[in-house]
């Protein structure tokens, strides 16, 4: 559940997460779960299918090809395709959150603006975004474990890399996202 | 399994003795255990299928049923082990 990558990486952890990747974006696409960051992801946002797997692409991208710097500078040797198969599943439990934008109706925006009480008006919502908490969690495990075995560090060292390379990675997802997907 | 630290003070052992159970001829001397002697059990265990397998990390993955990358800091680990005990 939180290591899977001691039996499953490279490509048959991409195989596997790309599976969950696709069934999460057309999930995502009809419950209006947006992932628009590397670990982000929001409520009630009308997509398209192709707005959905831009987002997880550069969700997945940015994480990869940050991981990947990271490992240039803190290990001696890894493969690339180790990252990006075990990054790729890291993102399975976000399947989650995408089935349970379901089971609620995010208020509106605006009305959120106006008065932000509002939200505490909708049970189903409060529960799905306390259910996101575990799911970030378990996904931000997820691809410390990836980063870990896919490099072979541990310590002090993978995780000050590992906070460094994740806030790295969110930023550039979120000006990826807001420079490349057109709404 | 071989015994390579002192029970009572935990300092590495020597081979003091060596004996031929054929004509029981006794060799005495001081002599350092081979380095591979000092792994455990289960790393030494590891090296033997590493090299049955030609030295294929790829090959110890799908025996052992683990990923490539944990099979390559396995044998990281007992690389650096094998350094420390050389010095």
């Amino acid at each position: 559940m939180l290591n899977p990558f001691t039996r499953i990486a490279g490509w048959q952890a991409f195989g596997m997460g790309l599976v969950f990747v696709i069934i999460t974006g057309i999930t995502g696409t009809f419950s209006n779960v947006a992932f628009d960051g590397a670990i982000d992801m929001h409520l009630g946002q009308k997509l398209t299918v192709a707005h959905s797997f831009q987002f997880l692409a550069i969700d997945i991208l940015s994480v990869v090809v940050i991981m990947t710097f990271t490992g240039l500078i803190i290990s001696k040797e890894f493969r690339i395709i180790d990252i990006l198969g075990t990054m790729t599943l890291s993102k399975a439990p976000l399947i989650i959150f995408a089935i349970a934008g379901f089971f609620t109706v995010s208020p509106d925006m605006n009305e959120i603006l106006k008065n932000p009480y509002i939200v505490f008006q909708s049970v189903s919502f409060i529960l799905v975004t306390i259910i996101s908490i575990p799911v970030i969690i378990w996904n931000i495990i997820l691809m410390f474990n990836a980063l870990k075995i896919s490099c072979g560090i541990k310590g002090n060292k993978l995780a000050i890399a590992f906070i460094i390379a994740i806030l790295i990675s969110e930023i550039i997802s979120k000006i990826l996202i807001y420079n490349i997907v057109k709404i | 399994m071989l015994p390579t630290y002192c029970p009572s003070c935990n300092e590495q052992l020597k081979v003091k003795c060596l004996h031929c159970e054929n004509c029981q001829t006794e060799v005495t001397g001081k002599y350092d255990l081979p380095l591979l002697a000092l792994l455990t059990s289960e790393d030494q265990q590891f090296i033997t299928r590493f090299v049955i397998n030609s030295g294929s990390l790829k090959e110890m993955s799908a025996e052992l049923k683990l990923s490539y990358p944990t099979v390559r800091n396995m044998l990281n680990e007992i690389i650096n082990q094998l350094k420390k005990d050389e010095k």
